[in-house]
């Protein structure tokens, strides 16, 4: 039967069950940070990217209602995470889509989730089910530190070229610059929430086991962006790109 | 390997050589106890003095020069929006909260609970 991991012990494992699955080393994310996409590839991305994280107020309001009592300054992360999305400054995916019409794509084309891959409508519907489903330190696990820890690691590389190779402005990138410095806060305090509250050693497996998960996840939902809008193999989404001005 | 000091709550940490760490993270990971709220360089909570080490600093983006204006030259950074790459020594008023109520968030939620009658 596994031990109760220490404190640093398990955050060590919650570090290392990410690595090699990172989806800063997925094919799209190496792709742009080298400079060699163009705004239509960044069209694509937004009208993706908006089906996963559009939701997290959500995913993360699944979780708050699973959180007791008991563990309020968990349940207070949660909800300030929920306000910073939404209410507190622009919404972010408001953001999103000011960055997705500078690529030359609408409003209208990034809420359509037809113009999503099956790819990342799997991603969507795996998040809402670790939400729904699973034990509050879990999820948290899963979506906070599998998956958003990860985002000032990607935007770190991806944001400067957004300015420097690809020409876009600081108003435009916006939603990039946020998240760089916001998600590292946030995936901070996931790790302390995870590490306070799996207190058994089922809920620290099942914490590792899922982390794996979200990563892979978001590396297959990064890979497949690739091989879709890149590699453009004979897997279209239903509907056609439209050529951008 | 270079050293944040906390003078405030009295820490010190140290991080790997060549490494670019965010401070507030670093505080919070260590509980050096900078007060902090939104994590996006809107509120202010988590305004610091860099009393030594500036150089050491990334300079500030957009968002850090919006919200704190004349105080980045009188030596504040946002702690959530501030990189560091060496030696850096700062101080915080312990009991501090937001900069100024009149924020983005109050008018964004003026806009969207209330009528223009409401506001009016
Ligand atoms: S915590 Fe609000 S500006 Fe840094």
């Amino acid at each position: 039967m596994t031990e109760l991991l220490s404190q640093p012990e398990f955050r060590l494992a919650l570090e290392n069950a990410i690595k090699g699955r990172e989806a800063k080393n997925a094919s799209f994310s190496l792709a742009w940070a080298n400079g060699e996409l163009t705004r239509e590839h960044f069209a694509r991305w937004a009208e993706n990217h908006y089906h996963y994280v559009g939701p997290f107020s959500d995913y993360l309001a699944y979780i708050y209602a699973n959180t007791p009592e008991s563990a309020r300054g968990a349940k207070d992360f949660l909800l300030q995470n929920m306000y910073e999305e939404e209410l507190s400054d622009v919404r972010h995916t408001d953001l999103l889509i000011r960055f997705a019409e500078a690529c030359g794509t609408t409003r209208e084309r990034v809420v359509d989730i037809e113009n999503a891959t099956a790819v990342t409508r799997g991603l969507q519907g795996w998040c809402y089910a670790i939400a729904m489903r699973e034990h509050f330190v879990t999820a948290t696990a899963a979506l906070v530190v599998g998956l958003e820890s990860q985002v000032p690691s990607i935007y770190r590389r991806q944001y400067p070229v957004l300015l420097e190779k690809y020409g876009f402005t600081e108003d435009e990138t916006e939603f990039f610059d946020l998240h760089i410095t916001a998600d590292e806060i946030h995936g901070e305090r996931g790790y302390q929430i995870v590490l306070e509250h799996a207190t058994t050693p089922q809920l620290q497996q099942r914490c590792l086991q899922l982390v794996g998960h979200g990563a892979e996840a978001r590396f297959s939902y990064t890979k497949a962006l690739y091989d879709t809008y890149v590699m453009k193999p004979d897997t279209p989404v239903a509907n056609p790109e439209p050529a951008l001005a | 390997m270079p050293t944040i000091r906390f003078t405030t709550s009295d820490r010190e940490v140290t991080f790997p050589d060549g490494d670019e760490v965010n401070l507030l993270r670093v505080a919070i990971r260590n509980d050096c106890g900078i007060p902090f709220k939104c994590a996006s360089g809107n509120c202010g909570t988590d305004r610091v003095r860099v009393e030594a080490g500036s150089e050491h600093c990334v300079p500030p983006r957009r968002r850090e020069r919006d919200r704190l204006g004349d105080l980045l030259g009188h030596g504040y950074r946002l702690a959530c929006q501030t990189y560091v790459v060496g030696d850096v020594t700062v101080a915080w008023d312990p009991d501090q909260t937001e900069m100024e109520l009149g924020s983005r968030a109050i008018d964004r939620l003026k806009q969207v609970w209330l009528t223009r009658e409401d506001t009016a």
